[in-house]
């Protein structure tokens, strides 16, 4: 787990469950609901958590959006409900077959009231997000957007989160697809 | 960059019609299109109903030139398409022309059957019933057929994905980089909704009575509705009538549950309002909203309080048209924004069927008759989704 490039966390787990415990203990968060949360909200909690820690959020609810992307939509929490209905489907992981439900969880975590909308692409796609997210803000849609990509299928997960603004901070980095695609493949590749 | 954006074109397909006209026919005449569930196999047949399409995969297959073999959500979309880019009748290759398609079941109609026949026989399945699995693979077909390939994107943000695909393009075009969006959505009957939808206990095993005191939850529906945006330039160069403008539009998080609404319906406020702001109207601007108006107790509890903060004193006509399709899931935006254009164009405002005790809780009812002749000049339509994803779309009079 890395933030601004920085080795947060190490752990060698057996499985994406024991991972995500393992990050979600690290963090020292007291958050219940985490433990209903399926594996591609509980990974995108994580990395929401990570990224907004210690973060002033001066802004208002409404303001505050999210773009987020990934190759594989709900696929993982679809193969789970399917699963299930070979004895009983289970609606509370029902809840969970749709890519758009980890945003969700994002804005009830952090009361997020602002545009949310979810794409799906092959790959990582930096061009596309700064596009459009350059787009909501200029036509001020939003003052802060959490942008970015979290996947999972089983056992196989990646997550990298953005946080982009107007206002200029003193580590910021400029929002243009060549630095997102460095962030994103040094990430990717640790 | 284009300041409007003009609606040039309407494509519906859906329990009530098999395109705009005999939906509309059927809107006129009150006939809702619930029934026994018909083509989906599924056990719940005789106990749950539901608003399918009047058609089979094979007869929507010889209507649209696609297999009979191919997932029933590709099928549907193509024939609402092909209606919309007829109906604006712009050649859509002299352009920059974009297709923007939500659906939120994809290719499941298909994956669902394979994996039950896959476990009996073994391998003796057709790999071929699970490659359009995921919602992109449905749009890819779509475009391909109707041969746009300017830009072409799925959106699946649950109940409110084909309002949002009608934003996003709205947005391209006002952006300079389409000059005309086929945008909309799909999504046709599957058991993994039905039997998802069913444990969630909000299914209403009569039909079902949004808005209404005693309303008891939602009938699932399938469909597919898309309506064709054009940029300024390119209205002014077709001779035909634009329907209207979408003048406004707008998305929220409802921030409260996964799949409930807040009691207060702080994100079906925030969109509605946000939307009014972006077309530049006043609540008493507003004639009819286009209600999301599932009929479950949560959602149009919801809905109505938002209403009533953002309208009070003075609320507009209303309805769920939902009352005669179905809830269609990523389908009922786009379905919803082509009876919007259509009650603009006629004048009319749509009866809720089935209404008798209007919800106690409010100062207002929605429709119970069908009203002629009426001034509709800005439409509200909502979409609000599991995830607390809610949108608002404000269709107006040119």
């Amino acid at each position: 787990m890395y933030k601004n490039n920085k080795q947060l966390f190490v752990e060698k787990a057996d499985t994406i469950q024991s991972f995500l415990l393992a990050v979600y203990q690290f963090l020292k968060i007291d958050y219940p609901k985490f433990y209903k949360m399926d594996n591609l909200s509980k990974l995108g909690f994580l990395a929401s958590e990570v990224l907004l820690k210690e973060q002033n959020l001066n802004f208002a609810p409404e303001e505050i959006g999210l773009v987020l992307t990934n190759a594989n939509a709900s696929l993982d929490a679809d193969i789970k409900y399917f699963q299930s209905t070979k004895q009983m489907a289970s609606p509370a992981l029902f809840v969970y077959t749709l890519p758009n439900i980890v945003m969700g969880e994002i804005c009830i975590r952090n009361k997020f009231k602002g545009e949310n909308s979810f794409f799906v692409f092959e790959d990582f796609n930096a061009d596309f997000l700064v596009n459009y997210v350059s787009d909501l803000f200029n036509n001020n849609i939003y003052e802060l957007c959490i942008c970015g990509w979290i996947d999972v299928v089983q056992e196989d997960y990646t997550a990298a989160l953005f946080l982009v603004s107007n206002n200029k901070a003193a580590e910021a980095l400029l929002f243009t697809k060549e630095n997102m695609n460095k962030l994103f493949k040094s990430a990717a590749t640790k | 960059m284009s300041s409007k954006v003009y609606i040039a074109g309407l494509g519906i397909i859906s329990a009530i019609g098999n395109n705009v006209a005999e939906c509309f026919a059927a809107m006129e005449n009150e006939q809702a299109g619930m029934n026994n569930i018909t083509y989906l196999k599924t056990i719940h047949a005789n106990e749950i109903p539901v608003a399918e399409v009047k058609l089979s995969n094979d007869a929507l297959a010889l209507k649209t030139g696609l297999s009979n073999k191919i997932s029933r959500t590709a099928l549907l979309s193509l024939l609402a398409a092909k209606e919309a880019i007829n109906d604006a009748s712009i050649n859509i290759h002299d352009c920059r022309t974009g297709f923007i398609s939500a659906n939120t079941v994809g290719g499941i109609d298909k994956t669902e059957n394979f994996f039950e026949a896959h476990f009996k026989y073994n391998a003796q399945t057709n790999l071929h019933d699970i490659i359009n699995h995921e919602c992109g693979k449905i749009t890819e077909l779509v475009a391909d057929k109707l041969n746009i390939n300017a830009y072409t994107t799925t959106i699946s943000t649950a109940c409110s994905s084909s309002a949002n695909s009608i934003m996003l393009a709205a947005r391209l075009i006002k952006a300079n980089m389409l000059d005309v969006a086929v945008a909309g959505g799909v999504d046709a009957l599957t058991k993994f909704t039905l039997n998802g939808f069913n444990t969630l206990l909000i299914l209403d095993k009569e039909y079902c009575k949004p808005f209404d005191e005693n309303r008891n939850g939602l009938n699932l529906g399938e469909g597919a509705g898309y309506v064709v945006l054009v940029s300024e330039k390119v209205a002014s160069t077709l001779k035909k009538e634009m329907y209207c403008e979408l003048k406004g539009y707008a998305n929220a998080n409802d921030a409260y549950h996964q799949t409930a609404s807040s009691p207060d319906g702080k994100g079906s406020y925030l969109a509605m309002q946000k939307a009014l702001h972006a077309a530049n109207l006043k609540t008493t601007d507003i004639d009819y909203i286009n209600l999301h108006g599932t009929g479950t107790n949560n959602n149009d509890l919801a809905e109505g309080t938002a209403i009533e903060r953002l309208f009070k004193p003075a609320y507009p006509k209303m309805s769920s048209t939902k009352s005669y399709t179905g809830h269609t899931l990523g389908a009922s935006g786009g379905i919803e924004a082509v009876f919007s254009a259509l009650a603009i164009k006629h004048k009319i405002i749509y009866p809720n069927l089935r209404l008798q005790t209007p919800i106690k809780d409010f100062p207002f009812s929605a429709e119970k008759k069908l009203l002629k002749n009426q001034p509709v000049n800005n439409v509200l339509s909502n979409s609000f989704g599991f995830g607390g994803n809610c949108s608002s779309l404000i269709f107006s009079k040119i």
